[in-house]
């Protein structure tokens, strides 16, 4: 009877467990077998080695998949994070700042799905073009069917979505700030400026590296935009990762490659994100 | 002198920003009420001389996969974000307050769910779910959508239930309460606020959600909200621009109310998040 009651506690936790053994665990592994056969999604995989990674220093779609991802990352790093910190500061006590707090969040609450339907229409011809073309301004760029325009475009419709949240991360952040450091700076008559860069910045440091480590982290990853806006296209000139990934699998039937390509993506996340948090650390035992 | 001058710049610069980021959205609401004729006459900022909103919400609902994908997710939504809330809750409990051996890992192991990036499950469930008939089925993206909350929900509740006071559950059990009856009648009331944020984090995530959505399912009896949507742009990118937009707008309701509705629950959420 006893022993039969010390297993109780275990069944607590036995469904939560199950689930994420059997959705997540296993597929992570599956996924890591797949990559290194020719399986086409039906019938027998065969064992091809390290093929589907070799491909990735041969074929020129995989190579501007990668620097594109490459380029969405610095590009949703640097840009909403930072332009969410410069936001934050300024709208902390600027007159009307509840209604811009809302107006800069609102995006926040539309899905990246429906960021790209926006942003798309906004692209095309019937866009901004038009609206150039009424100011005169005949200098057309056909946005989302010209490299890189089209990266750019949706980096562009990826900034709008995603500066807000940020913002409103640094704003909680500021609102947990000591008051005396900036007493000490006004009385020393230090300017706004100066007072960003010497108080604000050091004293944000923790959730600076929190709200960048979140881009970071899911700048590898972006799908929504691109699958809605181009597809990847044209020519598949506009595909990162993630999207490589899916067109692969899910429309080329290349199963094989297309684990190969969530593998390099894995990595990829693993590795930056032990760089950052291995950098970070180092720098606040400095401090 | 100098310094009010430079206020001014950066004050007027924010002014600038905040309507170029309200812009899109204004747009969006001009057009998704133009009629398909006005639509292709007009130019994108005039507003509409005949407005054809009902008729364009009509069209959606009755006349596209959207009123279906809308039911779909808002059953995905509840369960998926019920049920993970549910099964993480009782793991948390166990781990924080009963007799675990190596309670530590059991969390990790079920923490690590959300380590991989999701591109790293789209194969191998895709596989799983067409052997054993949940492809394309309400039940299998029920399922997922469950299974993918579970690691967030536990990592809060197990966070939250530490704070615990340990003689309040010896209080409990003393007055002859079984584990389950502690979990039940002190810990769940007990936690009412965080189930709450984090209901609401996770219907926005499955509601969201897009790539699962495509790959698990296939009709639209099925198919998520997003995926819908994605699948209409297809079609509808041309002259029948104005019943996507209406679409995206729609679709958009749910968590767009949750959130202004909401607001300080969702601040709370991002406040999770941070620590996280």
């Amino acid at each position: 009877m006893s022993k039969l009651k010390k297993i109780f506690p275990y069944l607590y936790v036995l469904p939560a467990a199950s689930f994420i053994t059997v959705l997540f665990l296993y597929s992570a592994v599956f996924t890591l077998y797949i990559s290194f056969t020719n399986w086409k999604g039906y019938g027998q995989a065969e064992w091809v080695g390290l093929a589907n990674y070799i491909r990735f220093f041969q074929d020129p779609v995989l190579l501007t998949s990668f620097t594109n991802t490459i380029l969405w990352v610095v590009a949703t790093l640097l840009i909403p994070v930072g332009l969410g910190l410069i936001l934050s500061v300024v709208l902390q006590n600027m007159w009307g700042h509840a209604v811009f707090k809302n107006i800069f969040y609102l995006p926040y609450g539309i899905s990246l799905t429906i960021t790209a339907i926006i942003w798309g229409f906004l692209f095309s011809p019937l866009g901004i073009n038009s609206l150039l073309a009424e100011l005169g301004i005949h200098w057309k760029v056909d946005w989302l069917n010209t490299p890189p325009y089209n990266t750019y475009s949706m980096i562009m419709a990826s900034i709008w979505q995603s500066t807000g949240t940020n913002m409103i991360l640094f704003l909680v952040g500021l609102q947990s700030l000591p008051k005396d450091p900036f007493e000490a700076a006004m009385i020393d008559g230090a300017s706004r400026f100066r007072t960003f860069i010497s108080v604000t910045v050091p004293l944000l440091k923790p959730y600076t590296i929190v709200v960048a480590g979140m881009a970071l982290v899911n700048s590898f990853k972006v799908f929504d935009i691109i699958w809605v806006m181009t597809q990847g296209g044209p020519y598949r000139s506009s595909e990162t990762l993630a999207v490589t990934m899916y067109r692969e699998s899910f429309v080329l039937a290349n199963m094989g490659q297309g684990s190969a390509v969530s593998m390099l993506l894995t990595v990829m996340v693993f590795l930056f994100s032990w760089l950052y948090l291995r950098k970070t650390i180092q720098k606040g035992e400095d401090a | 002198m100098t310094r009010a001058i430079r206020k001014t710049f950066v004050q007027a610069s924010v002014v600038l920003l905040a309507l170029l980021w309200v812009a899109p959205v204004l747009i969006v609401i001009i057009n998704a009420a133009k009629s398909t004729k006005e639509f292709r006459q007009s130019k994108f900022w005039e507003l509409p001389a005949d407005w054809a909103i009902v008729d364009n919400i009509e069209q959606v609902l009755f006349r596209t996969d959207l009123g279906r994908g809308f039911v779909n997710s808002i059953v995905y939504g509840c369960l998926g974000a019920g049920f993970a809330i549910a099964l993480a809750a009782l793991a948390a409990f166990a781990l924080t307050n009963l007799k675990i051996k190596g309670a530590f890992y059991w969390f990790l192991l079920i923490y690590s769910g959300t380590l991989f990036p999701f591109q790293m499950y789209l194969i191998p469930l895709f596989k799983m779910y067409s052997g054993i008939n949940l492809y394309n089925s309400m039940l299998g993206l029920t399922l997922f959508y469950i299974g993918i909350c579970i690691p967030f929900c536990l990592f809060v509740l197990r966070n939250y239930y530490m704070t615990f006071p340990k003689d309040y559950v010896n209080a409990a059990q003393l007055d002859g309460c079984s584990d389950f009856q502690t979990f039940l009648y002190l810990f769940v009331p007990q936690s009412l606020p965080p189930f709450f944020v984090l209901f609401l984090l996770q219907f926005t995530w499955i509601w969201n959600d897009l790539i699962f959505g495509l790959v698990l399912s296939r009709d639209e009896e099925v198919r998520p909200v997003m995926a819908s949507l994605a699948q209409m742009t297809g079609m509808y990118s041309g002259t029948g621009m104005p019943t996507l937009l209406m679409g995206a707008l729609i679709a958009s309701l749910p968590t767009l109310l949750l959130f202004f509705g909401l607001q300080r629950s969702f601040m709370q959420g991002l406040a999770i998040n941070v620590k996280d």
